[in-house]
């Protein structure tokens, strides 16, 4: 992934000497981390086929999406943060849309229809941003200043509100979540995938750029924590208990991708440096477990989840990679970094003192465990008799090789990944 | 000489014995053998044992502030005691080999001996807390299988259980106490718990003498807590009243006749019921300068051993009648702790427990002989068996001699002993009085229920049934109690326990107490039972020991079950009903959730936003404001 374009868009609108060291580390690993997605995406998008033509138009429209998300983590203006995080955005609607049938054709229009909301709203929370600093630009020196003024702060929080909503719809978060199972379910599954990995990334990226610009608001910022911690314990809860429910691997993991939002914001919540660096830790190890489920998936095939009965005895590979994935999602070891992830994810709302939220997240990993339990089950049990062959090319395996091995070295030292993002 | 030999020597024959199975013969050879060569290794110990304390050290452990160092100790009194226990073992062992002779889990019985014997041996030579501790866990566990030997009998079973759960629950206090006890002292070293809690006399005395407040003179002496002392005492004594059988815990013993003939003289004559005594000699020091712990003993042991020797007079089983009485004799050993003023020290005491493993061993395999020829221990069976043989009809009359305290055989000087420190205890404070009295009644008693034991197996009836063949081993083991019993007193003429003189006012007075309950239960003539003669009706009540057993279940088990009960409806009812609350939850969560999202429309997409951006908005601007 050495397009000149992407490094471009990096030179243009990063400009690390005006940067805190933090904020550059964030950068540059966001941007990884979803340059990775994308190219995992395109490897299984590429497994699934298609005549010359149709490759070059996904291959584009996901190379754009990539270069919108990492810009989206660079941007530190209004004018370009909008743009970019449009750019991540839009180019998936046309890959659901590229499917053809008239369930994708649905799928896509509801994605069109909330992304274009997203963006309405997205614009209509810059503007009041503008109105309540007085700085295009997501400084935080100009909210500081604007948080002093106390005429200037309701419409700030209003912008951070309006903000929020519309980030929501890129992060699937509870109440702008409905578009996800049924993009996920209506697209084909690498496309599912980079919605589900990359886009998320970029979005989360995206929120980061903002939160970051807050957290030097002083005390009285804990007010904000509750219009966030509200979004973030409605979609834990609401995310697990809709994903308890499902029989289909795809809205399981759709499902699973809301409830997993909700961790990406909790301890943005807390408005800390650490709580966004553990908002960072967790989306980049859901991105990573998520990739490995669906490279899985795209090997056994979407459908019921009893097309996994036996997988571990069938196909080791599969089976493990899978395995281990939803362990590393349910936060249960051998899955050691995503309980490091839930962890690390606490404590900054443990810090601040967000008690009612970090119950609720409690509650969540209960749930969570049920849920990832129930799809871990079937896999150890015994396989059926006319099992189904699984099939998948080179680019899912090597997706599962390399995902699986990145999740083994990150369980077996987490602070890999932990010293990274300090 | 060192200890340790003694005690592993039972251990490994024990261990062997169960590696080797259901080989008899071999188990039998290693058995007996094993027994011989520690009662060899014994009296050797006992032959060379001088006035000082031979240590033997062991595996020392160091934990944090606790220096465990696992030693064992041998002295003049531990050795006699050794000698006896390792004696009784060895006619036990002999015994059994013929006793058992068709029953197939003989090897089993034998080795199960061999680790009682050793755990009593231990808890003699123990001179660690955490060692005493063990042996007497052992003891518990090994009588529990002895007395459960015949399992596939109910009672057998029954018995075991009953024996086990109701030493376990007065081991509580036991357990507390040593670890209270050890904890103060910060070592389980015997010598260093002593020397901790002992009351420094001569410097408190001395300051006291020189003015200085009490207070002060306590501080500087640097004396132990008296409250804690006696609390841990008492635990220590709850502990031992519950394996020595005595009230409120008598009950168990008399059930436990329900094992083999050879385990009960096992458990009645030299081991776990003798046990507690060896344990209070121990700490004799401590006991004596504690009076609450003092009252709780004599209190308990007095009224113990008048209610047990009453009970035994009345028993309508000969072999209940043996283990009422034990349950007196221990008694009868643990009032002279209870009642021995400091000077007199604990070897009256001993000495009754030396004597007592005698004449009870004798009683017991000469019950077990008789028993054998009669077809069963009930009393009109057992009537006249003792004229089947001549060994036989001597050994019992030997043994109920020392069991009634006539003086010269061994159980009558152990008996003066006992009286003579008890009147010393009475003369300074402490429950001297009370336990004196409660001897001379008990002297009386034992006088009467002797009697009646000796006209019952020797009554003359007219069809003389043929005697089994006794191996002359048995019939050796035999005369050598009887021996011991009318020549063991000769033992006071070694060191090995320092006893005191007595006066021969309280062997006239004792004397008499016996002639009165011996002519009490003469007075019905010499063929009649004196117990149907003067208290008829009083036999169901002894037989059912008082009831004692319907009291266990209605003031223990009951309430305990009640409150297992309880609690387990708690778990189940209340606790369980939020786990599974939570599943219920869950389950309708998803299915409003699933109605909720069942039209996934765009427009109902973008009406969802429009409320939730209004509600968002609406609780972060009142969250400010």
């Amino acid at each position: 992934m050495t397009d000149p374009a992407l490094v471009g868009v990096d030179a243009v609108i990063l400009a690390p000497a005006l940067l805190p060291a933090l904020a550059a580390v964030l950068v540059l690993v966001g941007d990884a981390g979803i340059l990775l997605a994308g190219a995992a995406a395109l490897a299984l998008l590429h497994d699934a086929g298609g005549g010359p033509r149709d490759t070059t138009v996904t291959t584009a429209l996901l190379l754009a999406a990539a270069t919108g998300g990492a810009g989206v983590a660079a941007s530190r203006d209004l004018g370009a943060w909008l743009v970019t995080l449009e750019l991540a955005t839009v180019p998936l609607v046309a890959l659901v849309a590229l499917r053809g049938s008239r369930t994708a054709a649905h799928g896509a229009l509801t994605l069109l229809v909330t992304s274009v909301t997203s963006f309405a709203l997205l614009v209509l929370g810059s503007a009041l941003w503008l109105t309540a600093t007085g700085d295009a630009a997501f400084a935080a020196d100009t909210v500081s200043a604007a948080w002093g003024d106390p005429e200037r702060r309701t419409v700030l929080v209003l912008a951070v509100t309006v903000l929020l909503c519309g980030l929501g719809f890129k992060l699937s978060l509870v109440p702008f979540h409905a578009w996800t199972p049924q993009a996920y379910s209506t697209a084909d599954i690498g496309t599912a995938a980079a919605l589900a990995t990359m886009s998320k990334v970029s979005a989360a990226a995206a929120l980061l750029v903002v939160a970051s610009a807050l957290t030097g608001t002083g005390p009285d910022a804990g007010r904000v924590s509750v219009v966030v911690g509200i979004v973030a314990a409605a979609s834990m809860l609401l995310g697990n208990v809709m994903a308890l429910r499902q029989d289909d691997a795809t809205r399981l993991l759709a499902w699973s991708t809301v409830a997993q939002a909700g961790w990406v914001l909790l301890p943005v919540a807390a408005l800390s440096t650490s709580g966004l660096r553990a908002s960072a830790a967790y989306v980049l190890v859901y991105a990573l477990a998520t990739m490995v489920a669906f490279a899985a998936v795209a090997r056994v095939g979407t459908g019921p989840l009893a097309r996994f009965r036996g997988l571990l005895r069938r196909d080791r590979l599969t089976g493990g990679a899978l395995a281990l994935a939803l362990l590393v999602l349910a936060g249960l070891p051998p899955g050691v970094i995503g309980l490091v992830a839930k962890v690390v994810a606490l404590g900054p709302a443990v810090d601040a003192g967000l008690w009612p939220l970090v119950v609720v997240a409690v509650v969540a990993v209960v749930l969570g465990v049920a849920v990832y339990l129930r799809w871990f089950a079937l896999l150890l049990g015994e396989p059926a008799e006319h099992a189904p062959a699984e099939g998948g090319g080179g680019g899912s395996r090597a997706v599962l090789m390399l995902g699986t091995a990145l999740l083994v070295l990150l369980s077996a030292l987490p602070a890999l990944l932990l010293d990274l993002l300090s | 000489m060192n200890p340790w030999p003694v005690v592993l020597l039972p251990a490994l024959a024990s261990l062997a014995g169960l590696l080797l199975g259901r080989e008899r013969r071999l188990s039998r050879a290693v058995a007996v053998a094993a027994a011989a060569l520690t009662l060899l290794l014994t009296l050797i110990a006992w032959a060379v044992q001088g006035e000082e304390p031979v240590r033997g050290a062991g595996p020392s452990i160091k934990t944090g502030e606790l220096s465990v160092p696992l030693d064992v100790v041998s002295d003049p009194s531990r050795a006699a005691v050794a000698f006896i226990v390792a004696l009784v073992a060895l006619a036990v062992q002999v015994y059994t080999v013929w006793y058992l002779v068709d029953d197939d889990r003989y090897p089993v019985f034998a080795a199960t001996v061999s680790l009682f014997t050793s755990a009593m041996l231990l808890v003699v030579h123990s001179g660690d807390l955490v060692l005493t501790v063990i042996g007497w866990e052992v003891m518990g566990w090994c009588s529990f299988l002895l007395i459960g030997h015949w399992s596939r009998r109910h009672s057998a079973r029954r018995a075991a259980h009953k024996a086990f759960l109701v030493t376990r629950l007065a081991d509580i206090g036991f357990l507390l106490g040593v670890i209270g006890l050890a904890a103060g002292a910060r070592t389980t070293s015997l010598e260093h718990v002593v020397a901790f809690w002992a009351r420094p006399a001569a410097c408190i005395d001395g300051g006291v003498a020189s003015g200085t407040p009490l207070d002060d003179v306590l501080t500087q002496c640097n004396a132990p807590d008296d409250t804690l002392r006696a609390l841990f005492l008492t635990l220590v004594v709850i502990g031992v009243l519950g394996k020595s059988a005595q009230l409120p815990f008598q009950d168990w013993l008399a059930d436990a006749m329900e094992g083999p003939t050879p385990a009960s003289a096992l458990i009645h004559a030299a081991t776990m019921v003798a046990a507690g005594t060896v344990v209070l000699a121990a700490v004799f020091p401590l006991l004596a300068e504690s009076p609450g712990a003092r009252w709780v003993l004599g209190l308990s042991v007095s009224l113990t051993m008048v209610l047990a020797a009453a009970l035994a007079f009345a028993q309508s089983d000969l072999k209940r009648l043996l283990a009422w009485s034990t349950v007196s004799q221990v008694g009868v050993m643990l009032s002279a702790l209870a009642a021995a003023p400091i000077e007199a020290g604990p070897d009256a005491g001993l000495f009754h427990l030396w004597s007592h493993a005698v004449f009870k061993a004798l009683l017991f395999l000469a019950l077990g002989w008789a028993a054998v020829i009669a077809g069963g221990t009930a009393a009109y069976a057992l009537r006249g068996s003792a004229a089947a043989a001549p060994l036989l009809r001597v050994s019992l009359l030997f043994g109920l001699l020392s069991l009634a305290g006539v003086p010269l055989v061994v159980g009558g000087l152990s008996k003066e002993h006992v009286v003579a420190v008890a009147w010393e205890g009475a003369v300074h404070d402490g429950p001297g009085l009370v336990v004196l009295v409660a001897l001379l009644t008990t002297a009386a008693l034992t006088g009467a229920y002797c009697t009646r034991a000796y006209l019952l197996l020797t009554a003359h009836v007219r069809p003389q049934r043929s005697s089994p063949r006794l191996p002359p081993a048995v019939q050796g083991v035999l005369s050598g109690l009887v021996l011991l019993s009318v020549l063991g007193g000769l033992v006071l003429l070694t060191d090995a326990f320092a006893v005191g003189e007595f006066s021969l006012t309280w062997v006239v007075i004792t004397t008499l107490a016996v002639l009165v309950g011996v002519l009490v239960a003469l007075r019905g003539g010499f063929d009649r039972d004196p117990a149907e003669v003067l208290v008829p009706r009083f036999i169901p009540l002894a037989d059912r020991g008082l009831g004692a057993d319907a009291a266990y279940r209605r003031v223990v088990a009951d309430p305990v079950l009640a409150l297992a009960r309880f609690v387990s409806f708690l778990d189940t009812e209340v606790v369980d009903a939020y786990v599974r609350g939570t599943a219920v939850a869950t389950r309708v969560a998803g299915r409003a959730g699933a109605r909720a999202h069942r039209g996934e429309r765009p427009g109902s997409a973008v009406g969802l936003v429009l409320a939730a951006l209004v509600l968002l908005g609406l609780a972060g601007v009142l969250a400010w404001s």
